[in-house]
């Protein structure tokens, strides 16, 4: 089968950006660069040859990309983002990590693998900090690693723990990762698939749950349970309710009015900003220097996102000028399989791109193009709009993969960052496989049971 | 749990402080410039004063919500003013993320790299990618605000705001202010290029 030559130029122009960003210049301008680069060639040193045929673009289209990002500036619920992630850096600064953990340790003193319990816990409740994943990671890792470490947790086991939990931010919702899927995807809105994303979410947050308590009980050696631990009272219980009290109060109001319809994501944003700072307040850790450390990191977490979006835009209007839409519908199309197996196979192409990508880049290039076929595909749920739901939560839960798989795993990175002495950056990458499997076990159960992502979204909406 | 923590070569990364990453993220040690030193330090210091409104921006967010629920009056100016600040602010906080080094990269070969090929790196990607791109979004998006201006454009709804060159304006700032800082960081690589010393293990010092 020859190429045509647009062809040619899709396939030169992102290989050329995967190539480049191994050199390590920072991955927004790559974008940039790599797209007004091949706008160039297209429209001197190509352009005859890419005349012959349906694709072509000129010096003066590429005005566009203004267009574009002008989109993106007064987009409203966008907004939400910055204010996800305010909320998320205020609730790591707020205490309340460091009460959780002192109240579930207790709680869980006698039980095996409990302190693995309470980091996996405190990051499922901590989901609210909305993946950002770099300091859900190192919060987890600085209150539970020391510990578990002392205690004579194997390393491994300890620093898959810590990893996986510290990823779950970025899909239990609300997720600045589900905002943007949720812009990059044709007619899914951010609501529904935060309320599609929450059971996968917590299932995977149960599943390893499950397997930690099997792991230790399995394996004594593995998660020892302390010597010097009593066994729990009622007071612990009370304890462990007043410290969960807060942050869970935080949650469901922000969950629940966006799920009732009362707020869009972005009112609900601003109000769990507010919330979250309240905490802090509450817990005595709210100061000036607090403030303006959580407006500066904001800003700097925003920019850097909102970076890679332009990149990504400019990137996206080149390729589409050039075919590239065409091409990979084409091209996943003419695959010799059946719809499942083209849908497993977007899946595996995100799971392989997760290993060098990270969710950021997924989601503002590869995930617009190929939820082009979606709608196309006899696979899933009838309803095309509840299809796309489904498939955005697919593709959720398959990134989680992204933060755990080396060489360019997110959580693995900045575990190595803070990692006690003692860790070996072998033990971590040990340590993440079960998890993985587990993820794709979750993978595997909501792409056999679509209900698990769609049940939320079609009782709020009706079917 | 500080006793937990008191690891003392992790000092600079606390519990209290998880989103302080700067201590895990390992930047590429560049010596400063003069001219370096002025840009980075005024970006810096423009950076950390407009991050401020992001408080503004939950006031704001919290106080639509309240009269629209409350007070039962809606205020189309009070959600565009939230878009203008949220677009203001990430088109600025590029400078800043730069000016901090904190945009995202693919690290897995880029850490073992030297530190001259590290410069040799940020020098070309700023020549070949950022700077075109950027005269491209410049290029077209001068135009464009001079043309809001000129034809006086605003909100599409009656009751919104006006003067929306203001904010399309920050399409010219926020890549202008870009460049600089790329400017900035292209000198600190060329002078190491040249021969100038990384400084020590403490940024601050004198190279």
């Amino acid at each position: 089968m020859a190429l045509e030559f647009y062809e040619i130029i899709c396939i030169g122009m992102f290989a050329a950006f995967i190539l480049l960003l191994f050199t390590g210049y920072p991955v927004a301008w790559v974008l940039g660069g790599v797209s007004v680069a091949t706008a160039f060639l297209a429209a001197t040193v190509f352009d005859a040859q890419l005349s012959d045929g349906f694709y072509s673009i000129s010096s003066q289209q590429l005005g566009v990309i203004v267009q574009r990002m002008w989109a993106i500036m007064t987009n409203w619920v966008l907004v939400a983002l910055p204010m996800f992630v305010f909320m998320g850096l205020m609730l790591d600064r707020s205490g309340i990590a460091a009460s959780l953990m002192e109240n579930f340790v207790r709680l869980f003193g006698r039980v095996p693998g409990g302190y693995a319990l309470t980091v996996t816990l405190i990051g499922i409740l901590l989901a609210a900090s909305t993946g950002i994943i770099g300091a859900s990671v190192v919060l987890l890792a600085l209150l539970g690693m020391p510990v578990m470490m002392r205690n004579q947790y194997n390393p491994a086991f300890a620093s898959g723990v810590v990893c996986a939990t510290g990823a779950l931010g970025i899909i239990i919702p609300p997720s600045i990762m589900l905002v943007l899927m949720a812009d990059r995807t044709p007619g899914v809105d951010a609501g529904s698939l935060f309320m599609g994303a929450l059971i996968p979410g917590v299932l995977l947050g149960v599943l390893y749950l499950a397997y930690e308590v099997v792991v230790a009980t399995a394996s004594r050696r593995t998660a020892p349970v302390p010597a010097e631990a009593r066994a729990m009272a009622f007071g612990d219980v009370v304890g462990v309710l007043r410290a969960v009290l807060p942050p869970a109060a935080l949650i469901v109001a922000v969950l629940g009015s966006i799920f009732a319809g009362v707020a869009t994501p972005t009112e609900a944003a601003g109000i769990g900003a507010l919330g979250a700072t309240l905490l802090a307040l509450a817990n005595r850790r709210l100061s000036s220097q607090v403030v303006r450390e959580v407006c500066e990191q904001t800003t700097k977490t925003t920019a850097f996102i909102f970076a890679i979006f332009l990149g990504a835009t400019a990137f996206s209007f080149v390729f589409q000028s050039l075919g590239g839409e065409d091409f990979i519908e084409h091209g996943l199309k003419s695959l010799p399989f059946s719809d499942d197996g083209i849908l497993i196979s977007i899946l595996l192409i995100i799971f392989v791109l997760g290993f060098f990508l990270d969710w950021i880049e997924i989601t503002l290039i590869v995930l617009p193009f190929v939820s082009l076929v979606v709608p196309e595909l006899a696979v899933g749920p009838a309803d095309p709009a509840v299809r796309m739901v489904w498939f955005v939560v697919l593709v959720a839960v398959c990134l989680q993969t992204s933060f755990l798989t080396p060489p360019v795993g997110f959580a693995l990175f900045y575990l190595k960052g803070v990692a006690p002495a003692g860790v070996a950056v072998t033990d971590i990458y040990k340590g993440v496989v079960p998890f993985i499997l587990l993820q794709l076990f979750a993978l595997a159960l909501v792409y056999v049971f679509p209900g698990i992502a769609t049940w939320l979204p079609e009782i709020a909406y009706g079917p | 749990m500080s006793s937990d923590v008191q690891d003392p070569d992790r000092r600079a990364v606390s519990a209290t402080e998880p989103d302080d990453l700067n201590q895990v993220v390992h930047h590429a040690n560049l010596p400063e410039t003069r001219f370096s030193r002025a840009v980075d330090g005024a970006i810096k210091r423009f950076g950390s004063l407009i991050s401020w409104f992001w408080i503004a921006l939950v006031a704001v967010i919290c106080l639509n919500v309240f009269m629209k629920n409350v007070l039962g009056i809606g205020s189309v100016q009070l959600e565009e003013i939230q878009w203008h600040i949220f677009s203001a602010l990430f088109l600025l906080g590029l400078a800043y993320t730069m000016a901090y080094d904190d945009h995202v990269r693919v690290d897995v070969l880029h850490e073992r790299f030297s530190l001259r090929s590290k410069a040799w790196v940020d020098l070309v990607g700023t020549i070949v990618f950022l700077l075109p791109f950027l005269g491209v979004v410049l290029w077209f998006a001068v135009p464009f605000v001079v043309k809001a201006w000129a034809d006086g454009e605003r909100s599409s709804s009656p009751a919104g705001l006006g003067q929306y060159w203001i904010i399309k304006s920050m399409l010219v700032l926020g890549p202008a202010l870009l460049v600089v800082a790329a400017l900035a960081r292209m000198h600190r690589c060329l002078a190491l290029l040249r021969g100038a010393p990384a400084p020590a293990a403490d940024p601050v010092a004198e190279g």
